[in-house]
């Protein structure tokens, strides 16, 4: 890996010019959504703790347990140091006249040590990522169960220089073939689909829809799989660039399937390359081909992993897989860049 | 008259009428209960151009690994050979040529429908692990530019019938009733 990544310095083929982001979930990714409560001022702070369990048992937050019951003051000097959520508007709904009394039924909770409620905007859900939970917490401070992968890959920090270095080799390959494809007249997109555990090219592809219409480079690696493992159903020997590597008893030892020609999700803990991001075709067909992770390096426009749909976190699919996009970016955005140079020049 | 008007004019006067669909969704059941009978995912299709029937599918996931080959994929690639030999262009083919099928394509098959230009569907039974026509996600109708056309959508002819038999077919591939869900 060394003498490559020295190659690679300073030219924009450098695994430095690129970063990879997760593709998150719309769970992970929308807004912070907000709901009303009624909070109201702690003036007496011995109350506190007796306050916070007959409201618990009163107004139990369910489903809202993200939600802390009660906040300190935000401005300094402010009269009265904590403040409490008596319950969301929602559990109140015909209430006309709000006061603390009416919030609180007399065999409920003494209202001593409470000042009188006011409305706040608290959070409708538990914070998934970090962004999420400083964004709510703005609101009313809210519990977050950190999922500290999720944080680091958002910072695009996930991944080592080592593993980097190998994404990016992994992501040359597929330019390359996309270059290879449009050579012969094909969209410029270029596949590759690796087994990670063994550090192995399995298949290489590219466009072919000149061919057939379906034929896209997800859908060539695909078959190209397939044939890998002694099947598959189509023939792209004519294309140079398209290539598999078959499965022999050396390459196959390692896999813990027990005999990886029988598996039936042939995608199965493999990952792809792809320099542009998937349309709804080709990304259900690798939820069906069960692949491991999809990096990809430039968005498009009908593109179903992340852009038009999220398929790879859809709710409903019985498979999900892990996206990152923006491996080398630059020259995989280059390639519909002069895809348009080029129908402008064949016009002139 | 606009390009729009001439577009919906020829589209009704193809769009299949009862008689069609009663003819050809029961080729397609027949297809689909032979293969139930072989033990196969019991999914039947064709493609019907001009009265003539231009491709016809079944499952062929397991003989090719290649966890695509649903039988609207398989079909397609049947039209596609039919147009070569015939000399036909692809596109003014597909662009009249309706799709029979028993249960509701699945997404990745309802955007290569799109792809290929095809206009109309018509479907017996929801796929609700799958469908592409609005179970799961609405592909058929969706605003995508770049993804071919939108198709029409006739659905629920011999519904409960296509529903039964995808139950007796899982019922089989898996008696502890966890069901095998890579198969269409
Ligand atoms: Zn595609
Ligand atoms: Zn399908």
């Amino acid at each position: 890996m060394e003498p490559q990544m020295k190659r690679w310095k300073g030219s924009v083929y450098d695994a430095d010019s690129w970063v990879a982001y997760p593709v998150l979930s719309d769970e992970q990714s929308q807004d912070v959504e907000l709901i009303e409560a009624f909070a109201a001022p702690i003036v007496n702070k011995k109350e506190t703790s007796r306050l916070v369990r007959e409201l618990n048992s009163l107004y139990p937050l369910n489903g809202f347990q993200h939600i802390k019951r009660v906040r300190a003051c935000k401005e300094k000097g402010s009269p009265h140091p904590l403040e409490v959520l008596v319950c969301l508007i929602s559990d109140v709904p015909d209430m006309k006249e709000v006061s603390i009394d009416s919030l609180l039924p007399s065999d409920g909770v003494k209202p001593d040590g409470l000042g009188e409620p006011f409305v706040v905007k608290v959070p409708a859900r538990p914070p998934l990522t970090r962004p999420q939970f400083e964004l709510a917490s703005q609101h009313w401070p809210t519990s977050f169960h950190e999922d500290k992968l999720v944080t680091v890959a958002l910072r695009g920090e996930l991944f080592t220089p080592t593993q980097k270095a190998t994404m990016h080799m992994y992501m040359m390959s597929a330019l390359t073939a996309a270059k290879a494809g449009k050579e012969l007249g094909m969209e410029a997109v270029g596949a590759v689909v690796v087994d990670p555990e063994m550090e192995r090219i399995v298949a290489v592809g590219h466009d072919c829809r000149g061919d057939h219409p379906l034929h896209h480079a997800v859908m060539v690696c695909i078959d190209l799989v397939a044939r890998s493992q002694g099947s598959g159903c189509f023939c792209f020997d004519s294309y140079p660039a398209c290539r598999f590597t078959p499965l022999t008893a050396n390459t196959s030892q390692n896999v813990s399937d027990s005999d990886a020609g029988s598996r039936p999700y042939i995608c199965t803990g493999y990952d792809l390359y792809v320099t542009r991001e998937p349309c709804v075709m080709c990304a259900m067909a690798l939820v069906h081909s069960r692949i491991g992770r999809v990096f990809y390096g430039t968005a498009s426009l009908d593109g179903a992993l992340g852009t038009k749909y999220k398929i790879h976190s859809q709710k409903d699919l019985n498979h999900r897989f892990e996206v990152y996009k923006g491996v080398l970016s630059k020259p995989c955005e280059d390639l519909n860049i002069s895809d348009d140079h080029d129908k402008k020049d064949s016009g002139q | 008259m606009g390009p729009e008007d001439c577009e919906a004019e020829s589209l009704e006067s193809f769009f299949p009428t009862d008689e069609d669909i009663d003819k050809w969704m029961s080729s397609a059941f027949d297809m689909a209960r032979e293969a139930l009978e072989n033990g196969e995912v019991p999914v039947g299709c064709l493609m019907v151009y001009k009265d003539e029937v231009v491709g016809k599918g079944r499952n062929e996931v397991n003989e090719t690994k290649n966890a695509t080959r649903h039988a609207e994929m398989v079909a397609v690639d049947q039209v596609l050979d039919w147009c070569r030999c015939s000399g036909l262009d692809v596109r003014s083919v597909c662009e009249r040529t309706v799709l029979y099928v028993t249960v509701e394509p699945c997404i990745m098959c309802a955007a290569a429908l799109r792809l290929i230009n095809l206009p109309v569907v018509v479907y017996g039974c929801r796929n609700e692990r799958f469908g592409g026509c609005g179970s799961v996600l609405d592909v058929s109708s969706a605003h995508l530019p770049q993804t071919g056309t939108t198709f029409k959508c006739v659905s629920g002819h011999r519904a409960e019938e296509a529903v039964e038999m995808l139950k007796t077919f899982y019922k089989q591939e898996n008696p502890n009733g966890h069901l095998n869900s890579h198969l269409f």
